[in-house]
């Protein structure tokens, strides 16, 4: 049976920061349950925003030609796809966003032109998680960045993803002051890419 | 007495929707007296996404000099800054996020330094407002552009209750906005509600 393959995409501009360290200790899980790790900078990519042409609702290709796309190609075949960002302003960083809005592609393939199944990935062989950390405490600093990330994995072929999100960055003084958030983060690392070789049953 | 204007079009599309509506707005602020409006069009102004670095928290101002750094200031002199943005996947759109996330230069100015963003006889004197337009119908769709958009209004120093919506959805295609029922009359009204506002703020 082949590896799970893992890939982490950081959407922080900030490296090594609250959200990385949390991505990393995700991806140190994975890699202990015996998954195949790789780690994607966005801010080492070239890319631009979406134009907002609608090309691709003719098309169903983008009109860009740059980093973006062979990125979210991998993203809709990976089988266990990550994506963490802080939350800026109550939303995903721009950089981020940016790679977002770039998937109307696939939104397109999916239910315009029907090129690409309206079936989702079963979630015993594809998983897609979010983590995020926000500097506020308030309970609700998430709400307005999970819609957009539940748009981006269903367009990446997910029903669902799994949520890693840590409020209280400014009160904790980063997440090396959280008493949880890190060991939680290599758990479910590990658990994922567990549930992944053991339950997935057209694997390779 | 003259009311300074300062509007935002953070669409990528040129001419589309949301620029159709600020058009319409601006339109019949200018036909009031006084008022003085510089469209700004975010996708020529060279805004770069916010580096995370939190230099500003120290310095009290952005390290990166692009295109923010003559905005900054044209924020600061507005009487009324209007931000108009379509919605893509359920947020502000990439170019709109650059900017809004870039004002944490004026969170870390108010919070972190505690100075003020406005000299404080023109505090409570300042309006905002947001012109969103959308694809989808869904009565949910603005909920996470609204919510990062207050955050920059918010550390703008315009307060939500000085802050307008003009929120138009189910509009997608280039000129949508043209045949709906109701958007050019109801620009005409937000815009003189917003110039009545700012009238009666300035002179009280």
């Amino acid at each position: 049976m082949t590896a799970v393959q893992v890939l982490g995409v950081l959407g922080s501009p900030h490296r090594h920061g609250n959200t990385e360290l949390l991505l990393d200790r995700f991806l140190d899980g994975a890699l202990a349950a015996g998954g195949e790790v790789e780690k994607v900078v966005l801010t080492d990519l070239q890319y631009r925003p979406c134009r907002g042409c609608n090309a691709c609702h003719k098309t169903g290709t983008c009109v860009l030609h740059d980093d973006a796309i062979p990125l979210i190609e991998r993203m809709t075949r990976i089988d266990c796809c990550v994506i963490a960002s802080p939350i800026y302003s109550m939303g995903i960083t721009a950089e981020l966003k940016g790679l977002v809005d770039r998937g109307q592609y696939l939104w397109a393939q999916r239910w315009i032109l029907k090129t690409r199944s309206e079936t989702l990935a079963d979630p015993a062989c594809r998983r897609g998680v979010f983590i995020s950390t926000a500097g506020l405490s308030k309970e609700t600093v998430f709400d307005a960045a999970l819609p957009v990330m539940t748009a981006f994995f269903h367009g990446l072929g997910f029903a669902d993803y799994d949520r890693l999100t840590v409020n209280g960055m400014d009160l904790y003084g980063g997440i090396k002051g959280h008493p949880t958030a890190l060991s939680e983060a290599s758990a479910l690392g590990e658990a994922i890419i567990r549930d992944l070789h053991s339950q997935c049953s057209v694997r390779p | 007495m003259e009311i300074k204007v300062l509007a935002f079009a953070a669409s990528p599309r040129r001419h589309g929707n949301s620029e159709t509506l600020l058009d319409w707005v601006i339109a019949a602020m200018e036909e009031k007296d006084g008022v003085v409006v510089e469209k700004v069009v975010l996708n020529e102004a060279d805004v770069n996404p916010c580096w995370g670095c939190n230099a500003c928290e120290k310095l009290n101002r952005c390290v990166q000099d692009d295109g923010m750094t003559v905005l900054y200031d044209q924020i600061v002199d507005a009487d009324v800054v209007v931000l108009a943005l379509p919605v893509y996947c359920l947020g502000v759109c990439a170019q709109a996020k650059a900017l809004i996330d870039r004002t944490q230069v004026f969170r870390s100015r108010k919070y972190v330094l505690h100075l003020p963003i406005v000299p404080p006889e023109r505090a409570g004197k300042r309006v905002g407002l947001l012109i969103a337009t959308a694809g989808q119908t869904w009565p949910y769709v603005f909920d996470g552009a609204v919510a990062s958009v207050k955050c920059f209004f918010h550390v703008s120093a315009i307060r939500g209750q000085e802050t307008r919506y003009l929120l138009i959805n189910g509009v997608d295609k280039v000129g949508a906005v043209e045949t709906h029922p109701t958007a050019r009359t109801e620009a005409a009204a937000i815009a003189d509600e917003v110039i009545a506002l700012i009238t009666e703020r300035l002179s009280a």
